[in-house]
């Protein structure tokens, strides 16, 4: 055992004094999580999907600017008048807003008649997480004044059937203004407040755990190399010809492979909250929990990956594929609520995913201690199969 | 005898890399293990390390079988490998203290180990440096300390001044006769001929896997004869067979080998023996193309055992 210390401690002092290691072991995960963050956080903005609006109003009336006040009025959406050259860009397709809006001159005179009215929609057919939710917000605020036109429709419809000799145009002007009045106080009305104990969202809490994920996995790549390399350079085979088990040659290097990927996503996570205000959420044990077994396992995955390969470039190609691959199925990169359901079962097959789980689970949806026990659980479980594969297979001595 | 090997064999496949090779090491003796890249050296010296277990055969140091032995066996043989096994991000000092504890060193033993090491190989003054920022012949000195740390009874060298500038040559080899003045006994391999002759006290030469000659290096070049050798290259059609007898008889002729159209005779006295041998040619019928005198050599020795350079 106390040899297995020492190769433990010699291998973090190796790993202490390589500063490209640590580049890709923390300086990497930050700036991308930096990046991704900030980039992704107008789409975000509160927790859910912000966007802007361009909206080109030539309506002579008022309604026009009702309909815009009433846009404005969402929380989610920010309006930017466009001027006449920006609208036909927007028709001509060259904008980059995912939708613009353009209210024609005659809007209000025609809903205040009864008369049928048309609004030109323009929408980036790239954009695909805007646009169809701008599209959502403009139907909501035009069926309001759809109610208001059909309400003056009506109202001169039963006025010619009673046979009242009204002037049309008065009585239609009469029910717009009523019916207007009856809108702005909206009877029915849906107010939006977070979920019982939920809390406002940032973007550090969506994409940190994702992409601390992904780079634990890339840190234990560099581990597999380092063993590997070991071999090729004689250092591995010195101590195979020393009095030192074998247990302990492989002992030690998985636990100071285990404690490097410990400090890697604790100093992550640590930056996360301490300085991006990422949350933590409720149970401080059961994300030490997760943590945990994220780093076992993915200690696991070095092991099986050392195993698999006989070169430091086998090692590194191979184990770049199976990363990648594994952060995309397994929701590194974007939430798997958004994906269809095979893929989501797909991406459980990846550890990415478990851990997603549980760590996601914990920040976002404030879940508790015996919530995560099925991700952890699942974790210990895929880690200890990769660990006895890798430990059965990896061979200590040359090729 | 310390060490004893008998017959071993190891084979990757339907391939022997080593194939009955047997020799043994008197204690305190400098043993070199000499031929060509390939020869088998390398797998020799890692069956007697116990990092390879050999296909067949037994080897035996200070009386403990590598086979059935190796962990008693590591705890009382240093191992010196080919490539510059130390870790290049940390100290030398940090290297060897590592190393010695994996050979069960600590505390002050280890500290006085390490130093007197250190010292040893003359780079005590630069102990906290890196060992990338050594140069070749630096790193290949500390490559070596780190397998005296636990001052071992039988050192493994495996070609330890490859690629070194010649003063860091001069310091290992210095350091090599310390190391044998202290008691240690020396397996040393090498294709460098002019080293094991420097060296090595006793010398196997080894081919293809075999040890092909074997002795102290006296008794080597004894083998080419004492007094050189005269290489005669015989024009066609050469020379009828059974002339070799008639050379061999005469005066310091040692030995006779023919080879095509080329014959080596082996004499204690070259200059002596060369005025009868060309006149039994002669007499023979035989026109004498070319000839040369040489000088008693391993890379001659080798070339005549094998056919072709020892450094090919």
């Amino acid at each position: 055992m106390r040899k297995l210390g020492y190769i433990t401690a010699k291998d973090l002092l190796v790993v202490a004094k390589d500063k490209g290691a640590w580049m890709t072991l923390l300086v990497t995960p930050l700036v991308v999580i930096v990046v991704v963050s900030f980039a992704l956080s107008p789409v975000y903005k509160g927790g859910s999907l912000h966007a802007t609006l361009l909206v080109t109003n030539h309506d002579a009336g008022g309604m026009g600017k009702q309909l815009t006040a009433s846009l404005a009025a969402r929380p989610n959406i920010t309006i930017q008048a466009a001027s006449d050259r920006e609208s036909e860009t927007l028709k001509q397709g060259g904008n980059s807003f995912g939708l613009a809006l353009v209210i024609p001159k005659d809007f209000s005179a025609r809903v205040q008649a009864g008369q049928s009215t048309q609004l030109q929609v323009y929408e980036d057919p790239n954009s695909t997480t805007s646009a169809p939710f701008l599209k959502g917000m403009i139907d909501g605020a035009v069926n309001r004044f759809s109610a208001v036109e059909v309400a003056a429709k009506v109202a001169v419809a039963e006025a010619v059937k009673q046979n009242q000799r009204a002037d049309a145009a008065a009585v239609a002007g009469d029910a717009t203004a009523a019916a207007s009045a009856q809108m702005s106080n909206q009877p029915i009305q849906a107010k939006e407040q977070p979920a019982s104990g939920a809390r406002q969202l940032n973007t550090f809490d969506i994409e940190t755990p994702g992409f601390a994920v992904m780079f634990l996995l890339f840190g234990v790549m560099i581990g597999a190399e380092g063993l590997l390399e070991e071999r090729d350079k004689g250092t591995l085979g010195r101590l195979l010809v020393a009095p030192v088990s074998k247990a302990s040659i492989i002992g030690g290097k998985l636990v100071a492979q285990f404690i490097v990927s410990i400090i890697q996503i604790t100093l992550l996570f640590a930056v996360g909250h301490f300085v991006f205000s990422m949350d933590i959420g409720n149970t401080l044990a059961g994300l030490a929990l997760m943590l945990v077994a994220t780093a076992f396992t993915a200690t696991s995955f070095g092991i099986l990956l050392a195993a698999l390969t006989k070169t430091r470039r086998q090692a590194s190609s191979i184990g770049i594929l199976a990363i990648l691959l594994m952060s995309a199925l397994g929701g590194s990169w974007w939430p798997l609520d958004i994906v269809p359901a095979f893929m989501r079962k797909l991406g459980h097959l990846s550890m990415n995913a478990w851990a997603l789980d549980g760590i996601k689970g914990i920040i976002i949806q404030g879940q508790g201690f015996s919530d995560i026990l099925l991700p952890a659980g699942v974790l210990f479980i895929y880690g200890s199969v990769c660990f006895l594969i890798g430990l059965k297979m990896f061979k200590l001595r040359g090729p | 005898m310390i060490v004893q090997a008998d017959s071993l064999v190891k084979k990757y496949g339907g391939a022997a890399a080593v194939d009955g090779v047997s020799f043994s090491i008197e204690k305190g003796q400098i043993f070199g293990l000499l031929g060509p890249n390939g020869a088998g050296k390398t797998t020799t010296i890692s069956i007697l390390s116990t990092y390879l277990k050999p296909t067949a055969g037994e080897a035996t140091i200070d009386g403990l079988s590598v086979r059935r032995q190796a962990g008693k066996v590591r705890e009382i043989i240093g191992f010196v490998p080919q490539e510059i096994a130390l870790y290049p991000t940390l100290t030398a000092l940090q290297n060897l203290k590592f190393y010695g504890k994996m050979y069960g060193l600590g505390g002050a033993g280890l500290e006085r180990r390490c130093r007197e090491v250190l010292e040893l190989v003359e780079l005590w003054q630069r102990r906290h440096d890196n060992i990338e920022q050594f140069s070749g012949g630096m790193k290949r000195r500390i490559n070596l300390g780190a397998g005296l740390l636990h001052s071992p009874r039988f050192l493994l060298l495996d070609e330890p001044t490859v690629g070194v500038d010649p003063q860091s040559r001069e310091h290992i080899f210095d350091t090599i006769f310390k190391i044998r003045d202290n008691g240690a006994t020396i397996l040393y391999t090498s294709h460098y001929m002019e080293e094991v002759e420097l060296l090595c006290d006793h010398i196997a030469i080894m081919d293809r896997g075999k040890v092909i000659a074997s002795g102290t290096l006296r008794e080597l070049l004894k083998m080419l004869g004492e007094g050189g050798v005269i290489e005669l290259e015989v024009a066609p059609p050469g020379c009828p067979s059974g002339l070799e007898t008639e050379i061999a008889s005469q005066q310091g002729v040692t030995g006779v080998r023919r080879e095509d159209n080329k014959v080596f005779v082996s004499s204690s006295n070259s200059a002596r023996s060369l005025p009868p041998v060309m006149k039994v040619l002669e007499s023979a019928g035989c026109e004498v193309g070319s000839l040369e005198l040489y000088a008693p050599s391993l890379e001659k020795l080798f070339i005549q055992l094998t056919g072709k350079e020892l450094r090919e």
